[in-house]
């Protein structure tokens, strides 16, 4: 590192022109579209949000913060040591966007950061799985052991197993993802 | 040459990054691998009052590879060119594999940005992972203050009750080269390896919180004279929630002749970070201002003579203006171990390329 002298801050004329520029940047810079639309959180579907394992998965009551280490994926084993596969939808979907604000009370950009940051880290050699309908999300967690996704509750198949949060299911009064 | 193959990696790296589903119909067989890829890039205007470093800067091209080779078995890869006065530097900043157990176990050997406090180990290359446009000073690549690389095995994961949120890093393997800014890549030059353990806990109950407290022991073998013992203790709090984001870390080292415990000194270093992703519409816009200190006793026999003291403050805004690119603009004001006082202006682009 360079040492110097001190010198007044003023006298170095571009040094001013440049932070001026700047803050006038600060000033006027419109939000684009884009950002408004990625920081964006839906608050609530009409129905609630059912949280769905694959039928061999050895979990029937997880807490909301339980829920949230896995969606987070600082927890990535269930108890029987299989494997955690996250499978997320797609972004400009309404479970998303509520999966987004409640679980992960994040934005899209925050989001995305989180994943890019845990990857880079080094504590995930990937990110969530991403699925783009309710369809293909339930045809993986038949077909993916150890798979975790959210569907709207009233899209529920029997072919997956609902897990109950906070020991409610989505009917249930209590149910903390409505 | 390196840099045009770092480049070609950068590249070509889209092509086969991976991480989507697609519904076949056929059996999903998550055991075969999986490649994963992304990249790093800024560039800054720095305008200081030495006007010997005014201008435009290229920072670092980072490469991040990382692979899933089955149901436990990862690896991962972080390799970064650096504009120099007269060329690139190539680095292997970290190469991992990793076999993971479950969540409390987690074995890897490789080359790391060393487990002591909070930003060396969550914060790496890319500029634009990070709220500022730069590490703190006793942080920088290159710093001696912090031994910022270690290769070795490293095994970490969840320990005690899951709603604590505790997590553990234990480290063991090579500690500082003779060049004592970088690590020991080629073995340690002493039979005493380096060894480090730290503790966290991010409470279930209090979502955003993370506190840690670490540990770090070396002996340093230099050039010349005796070798000296390292101890180093870390502290830090960190609220990773951007409203607000507030990073404290303090770090104390001692050091002292291996042959002469009278011959030592104390290093105390430490700085506080605070941030705010503004509401609504601004809603891009994250203003910030950091604090830092850094004292080495004028005794350590291991810095007391590299001139290292520093104090800093900094003022700036980061602009996401997409997704995947950030504007940031920065003031800073810094005080040098000389008594040499430097103000200085930074505009950085820093961008990350991944399909996320």
């Amino acid at each position: 590192m360079p040492r110097m002298t001190s010198k007044p801050f003023n006298s170095k004329a571009s040094l001013f022109r440049a932070a001026l520029c700047s803050l006038s940047l600060l000033v006027v810079s419109p939000a684009s579209a884009e950002d408004e639309a990625t920081n964006e959180v839906v608050q609530s579907t009409s129905q609630p949000v059912a949280i769905v394992v694959h039928k061999d998965t050895q979990v029937d009551d997880l807490s909301l913060e339980d829920l949230r280490s896995i969606f987070l994926a600082d927890q990535q084993f269930w108890p029987d040591r299989q494997r955690i596969i996250l499978l997320v939808r797609a972004p400009e979907s309404d479970e998303r966007d509520f999966v987004l604000n409640r679980i992960y009370q994040m934005s899209e950009a925050q989001f995305r950061q989180y994943w890019i940051a845990k990857m880079f880290r080094a504590e995930v050699p990937r990110g969530p799985k991403i699925v783009f309908s309710t369809d293909m999300t339930l045809d993986l967690v038949v077909a993916i052991p150890g798979s975790i996704s959210f569907i709207r509750a009233d899209q529920i198949s029997d072919a997956v197993k609902v897990v109950r949060i906070d020991g409610a299911l989505p009917s249930e009064a209590g149910y903390p993802l409505k | 040459m390196r840099y045009v193959l770092l480049l070609s990696i950068v590249f070509a790296g889209p092509l086969f990054a991976d991480d989507e589903v697609t519904s076949t119909g056929s059996p999903v067989d998550m055991s075969q691998p999986e490649f994963n890829f992304m990249g790093f890039g800024d560039i800054s205007y720095i305008s200081t009052d030495n006007s010997n470093a005014d201008g435009f800067a290229i920072g670092q091209a980072v490469a991040h590879l990382s692979a899933s080779l089955g149901h436990s078995l990862s690896a991962f890869g972080e390799f970064t060119a650096t504009a120099k006065d007269s060329e690139y530097s190539f680095e292997v900043e970290r190469l991992i594999v990793k076999y993971d157990f479950s969540d409390r176990y987690k074995l890897s050997a490789g080359r790391y940005h060393t487990p002591i406090g909070y930003w060396n180990s969550s914060f790496h290359h890319g500029a634009w992972l990070q709220t500022t446009t730069s590490r703190p000073e006793m942080l920088k690549f290159g710093s001696k203050i912090v031994p910022i690389h270690f290769v070795g095995v490293l095994l970490e994961g969840a320990i005690g009750a899951k709603n604590l949120g505790l997590e553990y890093k234990a480290g063991f393997g090579n500690g500082r080269h003779a060049n004592i800014a970088r690590a020991g890549d080629a073995g340690d030059l002493n039979g005493d390896k380096a060894w480090m353990l730290q503790v966290n806990s991010r409470p279930q109950g209090i979502y955003g919180l993370n506190m840690g407290l670490g540990f770090y022991s070396d002996e340093i073998t230099l050039p010349v004279g005796p070798n000296v013992g390292e101890k180093t203790f870390s502290a830090y709090a960190a609220w990773n929630k951007e409203t607000p984001e507030l990073l404290i870390e303090y770090l104390h080292s001692s050091h002292e002749l291996v042959n002469d415990s009278s011959v030592s000194g104390d290093v105390d270093a430490w700085y506080a970070q605070f941030a705010y992703r503004l509401p609504g519409k601004k809603s891009d816009w994250k203003p910030y201002v950091r604090y830092e200190h850094t004292r080495v006793d004028d005794s350590d026999p291991l810095l007391g003579a590299e001139a290292l003291d520093y104090d800093g403050g900094i003022l700036g805004a980061r602009w996401d203006f997409n997704p995947h690119a950030a504007l940031k603009v920065e003031y800073r004001n810094e005080e040098f171990d000389n008594g040499g006082r430097e103000n200085n202006f930074r505009l950085q682009l820093s961008i990350v390329l991944t399909k996320m």
